[in-house]
């Protein structure tokens, strides 16, 4: 091989697109490319086995919109979010800030580690250990109920209470990655400032509200994000599992319906346009977030 | 912090109920995946069954392809971790110590991938798949997976960046290319950082749920956490409930062992994804 070759080769190998191309081949033609196309896909009647499409402007949208499933699942997801976002930032922040209170280290990392076990599971398999405990004949809860004196419940079947039953599976499942993130904060409040309020007189809950909290506001805002992604993405697979949606719908929540609308009745279009909707939700909610943050979250 | 002796004991009275309760669910669990299928279905609430038994994992295998699943369920997590790996690592060493131009847009190109929620992109996704033939095989399931890399590259181009440039110029001079700085200097220097990413993937692939659902149909092609579904549904009325726990176990163990072992690292990288 000639030096001029060599030296070519050496400039191909050595190329930041070599190193960089994968990732960005793969993130364009795995995220950004189906994103654009579910985009597009909204507007077409498409069908996978005949795959022809047919334009239909805006109807998926007004038809999802009037859509009375849409509506219950619409709200279903508020109910989560009403539900889950209290419960998932709140509890998670008061034990965090139990657990920096701890004075013996080694047992309040093992403290961390419990709280957080449920989290390493995926949904279904948290949804299957419940959907055990819930059930109505031989399930613990209702005999732990039994032998307190009350009466079996339908966990999963009665309309009132199976969303009421899918989140608490969520919480249990999910409540650790956001007591990891408010630990990871709390352990970077420098300890200079805590103990000045200390000396000053302030009280434990004196020096977590006013001290602690606002400078770890950006974890808080965080936590919310977090919250969000599970009620709006991951929760489906213990909707799934557990009560497919149902009594009548009563658990069934956005996803769910995309899911029932694009691989049930495989109605691609339709359901390309919940997708948008879904998607505009999140990025409302995250705007939303981002406009308030900037407000009131404490970034230093 | 100035809490008092009583305070403390307070504390650990708390924190202790809260871990029993947490942890109860997955001792049930544990409990009816040994127990006998007679004392499965008495109402109980003894911690431990008489007479531990293997036999509710027998019984699951014979139901369903337990093992196959258990083993696509490795495939697939696995597979997808050293896919990310392989496309992150450089890509994550190219923006951190590499400049050339159009490097800060294509970052955000490939790091945006983060914000964009994977609704969005399952439809056509789903559809491309099945147009070249991969519907129902554990490639279909693995390939598109490996494109939400963006806080993989985030992260791991955080470590790269960490390291002291006079490591890389010392190697510049003594004719060592951007893949030898690479491999032989970086990488091995950034080792918690990867590993954290590895068990981060790891985790996260074990767990997938609706997308493999959508692409995976053949009983035998489904992993663990799809399996499951087919498990809890496809039970005689009153519910095969040993074999289930038994099989929910095993998909349980892999990743709370994962987790037990490599704690130190998942923490940082969880964490990390908080402050991001």
């Amino acid at each position: 091989m000639t030096t001029a070759w060599r030296g070519a080769w050496r400039r191909l190998a050595g190329s930041p697109w070599l190193f960089a191309g994968p990732a960005v081949a793969a993130a364009i033609l795995f995220v950004w490319l189906p994103m654009a196309s579910t985009l597009g896909l909204s507007f077409f009647d498409w069908s996978l086995l005949r795959q022809e499409a047919t334009w239909r402007g805006l109807d998926h949208y007004r038809g999802t919109l009037a859509n009375p499933d849409f509506h219950l699942a619409l709200v279903n997801t508020g109910v989560y979010l009403a539900a889950l976002l209290p419960l998932q930032v709140g509890i998670p922040l008061v034990l965090a800030f139990a657990l920096v209170r701890v004075k013996a280290k080694a047992t309040g990392r093992l403290y961390r580690t419990a709280l957080f076990a449920p989290s390493v599971l995926s949904f279904p398999v948290a949804a299957v250990v419940w959907l055990w405990l819930f059930n109505p004949t031989v399930g613990f809860l209702n005999t732990l109920g039994g032998a307190v004196g009350l009466p079996p419940q339908r966990w999963l079947t009665d309309p009132d209470i199976a969303i009421w039953s899918v989140i608490i599976v969520a919480f249990w499942k999910s409540f650790g990655l956001n007591l990891l993130i408010f630990l990871a904060a709390l352990a970077n409040v420098p300890t200079d400032v805590t103990e000045a309020a200390r000396i000053d007189g302030a009280s434990p809950l004196r020096q977590a509200i006013d001290i602690e909290l606002p400078l770890i506001s950006p974890a808080l805002f965080f936590a919310v994000v977090t919250t969000i992604i599970v009620v709006l993405d991951e929760i489906v697979g213990a909707v799934d599992v557990l009560t497919e949606g149902g009594p009548y719908r009563t658990s069934s929540n956005l996803l769910y319906f995309l899911y029932e609308r694009g691989f049930r009745h495989f109605q691609f279009g339709e359901a390309a346009a919940v997708a948008v909707l879904i998607a505009a939700i999140v990025a409302g909610v995250t705007w939303a977030q981002f406009r308030f943050g900037e407000r009131h979250v404490h970034y230093d | 912090m100035r809490f008092r002796h009583g305070s403390q004991i307070v504390l650990h009275i708390a924190f202790i109920v809260a871990c029993l309760a947490t942890l109860f669910p997955l001792v049930w669990m544990l409990r009816t995946a040994f127990a006998p299928p007679h004392d499965v279905f008495r109402a109980t609430m003894s911690l431990w069954p008489e007479n531990a038994t293997l036999a509710n994992f027998t019984a699951a295998f014979r139901l369903h392809p337990v093992g196959t699943w258990f083993v696509n369920s490795v495939v697939v997590a696995g597979a997808i971790t050293f896919g990310k790996l392989a496309v992150s690592v450089p890509a994550a060493f190219a923006f951190a110590v590499m400049s050339f131009r159009g490097r800060d847009a294509v970052f955000a190109l490939v790091v945006g991938t983060m914000t964009v929620p994977y609704v969005i992109t399952l439809l056509p996704t789903y559809v491309a798949v099945a147009s070249i033939g991969l519907y129902d095989t554990l490639t279909g399931v693995v390939v598109p997976a490996i494109g939400h890399c963006g806080f993989v590259v985030f992260f791991l181009r955080q470590a790269f960046k960490a390291l002291p440039r006079e490591l890389f110029e010392a190697a510049r001079i003594d004719g060592a290319g951007p893949w030898r700085q690479m491999l032989t200097i970086a990488l091995p220097n950034i080792w918690g950082a990867v590993a954290a990413m590895a068990v981060l993937s790891f985790l996260g692939a074990w767990n997938l749920y609706l997308w493999p659902h959508l692409i995976l149909d053949s009983t035998e092609h489904k992993t663990l956490s799809i399996g499951l579904k087919l498990f809890a549904t496809t039970g005689e009325q009153g519910g095969d409930w040993g074999p289930l726990m038994a099989t929910a176990l095993l998909a349980a163990l892999p990743v709370v062992l994962l987790y037990l072992m490599a704690q130190r690292q998942l923490v940082s990288a969880f964490a990390t994804s908080g402050i991001r």
